[in-house]
């Protein structure tokens, strides 16, 4: 099953913007991850925020690139969970 | 996050694995703590200490006043009594203010008490230009803290090395100074080079003091460099390829102990040596290094040529900054220099 | 009382120092959205902007001549543009141009115009030594010109003010310290570096005068200075001045200010010093025409400015390679003088 990490969470009551942007990922594609994992890290208004792994299994698919733009709420990558 | 086949799966900014070692050293050890401007709920001006607060609490990462004549030399006082302070200089350009405790305090209580003292405490400060902060916020000083006697000194360029120095410095009975470089540190608001981010072990190494490393094995030239320039130089070394020339990129780490062995043999098989560096070029650590190299075996020089901040402070704006820091392009034509001069 | 021609001009430069820092801020985050990279968008660097803190600058510097000296810290303009520093070659400054009162080479933390004896320093309390100085000289110059450091309430914490404090008493200096409280200093609030709650208590330690003023209000701060700024001009040596203020942006523009509740950024936006010096205008019979063509005239000089700026070119770069010295190692003599020296060696 195919599990997304999504732009979400408690922090977007503190932003205005609707766009951020993605600043690092932590894992490559293919690699094994851990539920809770700090998977990357998106700046909205300059306010730095991790994304962390919302199930355990493999990163399938990185759909925001870093340095790419997003809105809130979209899907950030693909987790393959096991 | 699992490792299988030694496989590390995780990659980390140079930021947090700095902090990564923080935290795991506070945790072994009640004695080590961090004190600075802005470290606590700022989490640092350049995220060296992101999270931090949150786990240990204010006495363990504390918010000081902007007094660094007052709290480094209180971190040199609890670092007489035997804690393990990290304490942090925002900027190193700020150690003016500061100068005694750091030149005659911090560096050599050790000597004049005869090693009956020690002072195990790290120094960090944000170093580096190249996002047009002017004279006075973008120097790295490395030869200014090199140079007087008692003080090691710690520049890691890329993660990995950033959380094995880290242990080793807090775990060192004497003082360290740690230069992180801003522009490496991996921050969301002044993107990093690629190759400082780079799988980081979750365990606790240490990577020893006075060991270069060899990011990139050549047998033309032998470039010496640390810190950003590590990247500037193997960017360089990528196009020099191209050409047909095969260059050697050395990382210093440390500059105290500096690893005088590692760069003599890369010059003994390359003959030809450049050093870069971001510090003023007179009196520094381009000079120091050809003159160890001479010192040690002057037969091996064929060439040498030094690229650094020609003597002038830090320009603001962009085509000035730009001109007196070194780029891929001035390393380039160093090296092109000496292959064609020898 | 402060005449209404006083409160005028303050209020002219009040709404000059405001407009301006808002302006930049725009200029500042061109390119910097959605992404805040630092090295993107016409103006380099950090940017320290100061909306909030006008009233401290004009309040102070309206009692001022050209050859007396300010010099101010990180955060600048306003008491620059108080100071009457030139706005089109501060601004081409910050733009880092040419034609810059630094040629491109300062920035917007290191402003230097001779012409009304203005400078800033990006190192914490590092204006407060020069400023005694400056007052040494004119002390021993017997001129009535004075001197003024500037500084924020987190600096009162270094040294090079405490030292500054002393030196300026024990020489009875012609010299005015004025503290601006913005309760903030980066991220730390002021409570949790200093038990202090009062800046100008310090002056007690000191020998000298320490006065407060508590309300982010121009014309009260004028009349503050008015004590300050005589004393120093009468030679009965130097004082302490506190002003609160209120920082109305962040720390440094992309500042994401976590930190700060939305409390206590709610309360500096509504605390407006702007606001309260027009209605004293208001009381002094100036109407709303009178008030909207001021602002027209305040915002004309700025854009003006930033225009101007704008226009001019960037240095080159080998101009990095100038003015490290005035008188350059090539400019310097470079065959040694003959002389005939005594024989001193004679008798051997
Ligand atoms: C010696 C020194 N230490 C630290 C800094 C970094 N720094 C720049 S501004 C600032 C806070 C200053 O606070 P305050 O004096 O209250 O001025 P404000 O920014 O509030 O105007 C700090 C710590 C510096 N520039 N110089
Ligand atoms: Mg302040």
């Amino acid at each position: 099953m195919r599990v997304a990490v999504r732009a979400t969470g408690d922090w977007e009551a503190d932003v205005d913007e609707t766009e951020g942007i993605l600043v690092d990922w932590f894992a490559r594609e293919g690699r094994s991850i851990e539920e809770g994992d700090t998977l990357c890290e998106i700046q909205v208004e300059k306010v730095s925020v991790d994304i962390q792994a919302p199930v355990a299994g493999t990163l399938d698919e990185i759909v925001v690139g870093e340095d790419d733009e997003f809105e809130i709420g979209d899907t950030l990558g693909w987790i393959r969970s096991e | 996050m699992s490792e299988t086949n030694d496989v590390i799966d995780r990659e980390l900014t140079m930021s947090r694995a700095m902090v990564e070692s923080i935290a795991h050293e506070m945790r072994d050890n009640e004695e080590v703590f961090y004190m600075g401007e802005d470290v606590a709920d700022y989490g640092g001006i350049f995220d060296s200490t992101q999270g931090l607060l949150d786990e240990f609490g204010r006495d363990r990462i504390m918010d000081v006043p902007i007094s660094e004549t007052a709290y480094l030399g209180a971190a040199v006082g609890a670092a007489q009594e035997g804690m393990r302070p990290i304490a942090e200089l925002m900027f190193v350009d700020f150690f003016g203010v500061a100068m005694d405790q750091i030149y005659n305090q911090l560096a050599k209580n050790t000597y004049m008490s005869g090693g009956n003292v020690n002072v195990p405490l790290v120094l960090t400060a944000a170093v580096g230009g190249t996002y047009n902060d002017a004279a006075q916020h973008s120097q790295t000083l490395y030869g200014t803290f090199a140079h007087v006697p008692g003080l090691k000194l710690v520049v890691p360029s890329t993660a990995y090395d950033a959380k094995g120095l880290m242990h080793n410095a807090i775990r060192d009975d004497d003082p360290v100074m740690y230069l992180f470089h801003k522009r490496l540190m991996g921050i969301g608001w002044m993107p990093a080079p690629d190759g400082p981010k780079t799988p980081v072990p979750e365990t606790d190494y240490t990577i020893p003091f006075g060991s270069a490393d060899i990011k990139r094995e050549g047998a033309d030239v032998s470039v010496v460099t640390l810190g950003l320039h590590v990247h500037r130089a193997l960017a360089a070394a990528e196009s020099l390829a191209a050409e047909g020339i095969d260059v050697e990129v050395i990382d210093l780490r440390t500059l105290v102990p500096l690893d005088t062995e590692t760069i003599v043999e890369s010059v003994r098989k390359t003959g030809r040596l450049v050093v870069v560096d971001e510090d003023y070029r007179s009196f520094g650590v381009t000079g120091e290094i050809v003159a160890s190299v001479a010192d040690r075996d002057l037969g091996a020089l064929d060439a040498v040529e030094r690229v650094a901040v020609p003597d002038v402070p830090i320009p603001y704006a962009r085509p000035m900054e730009d001109e007196v820091i070194p780029d891929a392009a001035d390393i380039e034509e160093s090296v092109r220099e000496v292959v064609s001069s020898k | 009382m402060v005449s209404p021609d006083r409160i005028r001009e303050m209020y002219g430069d009040m709404l000059t120092a405001r407009h301006y820092e808002e302006r930049l801020q725009e200029e500042y985050l061109e390119g910097k959205q959605p992404a805040f990279d630092i090295s993107a968008g016409p103006i380099p660097g950090e940017l320290h902007l100061a909306a909030g803190q006008e009233a401290a600058a004009v309040g102070v510097c309206h009692h001022l001549r050209p050859e007396d000296t300010v010099t101010a810290p990180h955060r600048p303009h306003h008491v620059a543009i108080a100071k009457g520093v030139d706005l089109k070659r501060m601004t081409a400054e910050i733009f880092g141009r040419e034609s810059g009162l630094g040629k491109g080479k300062g920035g917007h933390m290191h402003l230097f115009d001779p012409d009304v004896n203005f400078a800033c320093s990006g190192i914490i309390a590092e204006g407060c030594p020069p400023a005694a100085g400056a007052a040494l000289a004119a002390k021993k110059r017997n001129e009535d010109s004075v001197a003024v450091a500037f500084l924020g309430e987190g600096a009162i914490d270094q040294g090079a003010f405490l030292e500054s404090l002393n030196f300026a008493s024990v020489h009875n200096l012609p010299v005015v310290f004025v503290i601006e409280d913005n309760d903030w200093a980066i991220s730390m609030p002021k409570e949790r570096v200093t038990d202090v709650e009062d800046g100008s208590d310090r002056a007690a330690g000191f020998d000298m005068p320490g006065v407060r003023v508590d309300q982010d209000d121009a014309v009260a701060v004028y009349e503050a200075a008015a004590e300050a700024i005589g004393r120093a001009r009468d030679r009965n040596g130097p004082t302490l001045l506190e002003v609160q203020v209120h920082r109305r942006m962040g720390h440094f523009m992309g500042d994401p200010q976590t930190y700060r509740s939305d409390d206590d950024e709610e309360a500096a936006l509504a605390r407006d010093s702007i606001d309260r010096i027009e209605s004293e205008l208001r009381d002094h019979g100036v109407d709303d025409d009178d008030l909207a063509s001021m602002r027209d005239d305040a915002e004309t000089r700025v854009e003006e400015a930033i225009a101007w700026a704008k226009e001019q070119p960037q240095p080159d770069p080998e101009d990095a390679y100038d003015d490290v010295f005035v008188n350059p190692p090539s400019g310097v003599t470079t065959e040694e003088p003959e002389f005939e020296l005594a024989e001193v060696n004679a008798d051997e």
